[in-house]
């Protein structure tokens, strides 16, 4: 079975050390509120809404952000995708059954728990669920499938 | 579907390991084969029939279910 999508296995430590630092990032920065004024740069921004203060709005703006949440969401998001979709050391029909086994899986608890949340939850607190909501889809999948693979490495003969 | 994969790697004295590294699969892969938990591609049940040198419907028996 050759998946000509997937990225050589040597990439997958690489993808560990980035999504793990990522989430550690994310972690901190849902605790404080996503208030951090480190690394304030000038960003280019294809649409800028402003903020409640400013009026500064319209398409093509140059604008004044602290780039740790972007940097902590691209950390994720690369780091998932490496970690999902780089190669077993073993590449065989099986682990891409279990692959896309867990997509599927991460697909369909991803949006039942979104429509729980879509149910229960409201107003500010939402922001969060749409925040979170990002990355859970890569995190499932990954979640999912190392236990699967893990469960089928433990029973031995 | 059930499989002999067990039966034949027995009498041909061989790991899991040692099949799965014949065939050029996981390991992983032969012992979800033979816990009847995954059914093998047909490339990969002609590979294993071939190792052993029996028909594929000997080594692979098709269900009431299937």
């Amino acid at each position: 079975m050759k998946a000509n999508y997937l990225l050589p296995n040597k990439y997958k430590l690489f993808g560990w050390i980035l999504f793990i630092i990522g989430l550690i990032g994310g972690i901190y920065l849902v605790g404080t509120d996503y208030e951090s004024d480190v690394l304030n740069l000038k960003v280019f921004a294809l649409y800028y809404d402003g903020t409640f203060f400013t009026e500064n709005s319209g398409f093509f703006k140059i604008i004044e952000n602290s780039i740790v949440d972007e940097l902590v969401s691209i950390a994720i998001i690369i780091g998932g995708l490496v970690v999902g979709f780089s190669r077993e050391k073993v590449e065989d029909e099986f682990i891409y059954k279990l692959r896309k086994d867990s997509l599927v899986w991460a697909i369909i608890a991803n949006y039942i728990i979104l429509l729980l949340t879509i149910i229960f939850v409201y107003n500010f607190t939402f922001f969060d669920v749409l925040v979170f909501n990002m990355f859970t889809p890569l995190l499932f999948f990954i979640i999912r499938f190392n236990f699967l693979k893990l469960k089928s490495n433990s029973n031995e003969e | 579907m059930k499989n002999k994969i067990k039966v034949q790697r027995a009498m041909h004295d061989m790991t899991q390991a040692d099949l799965a590294e014949k065939i050029g699969v996981s390991r992983q892969t032969i012992n979800a084969m033979e816990k009847n938990k995954y059914v093998p591609s047909t490339v990969l049940s002609i590979k294993i029939a071939k190792l052993f040198k029996v028909p594929v419907e000997d080594l692979f028996i098709l269900e009431d279910d299937d």
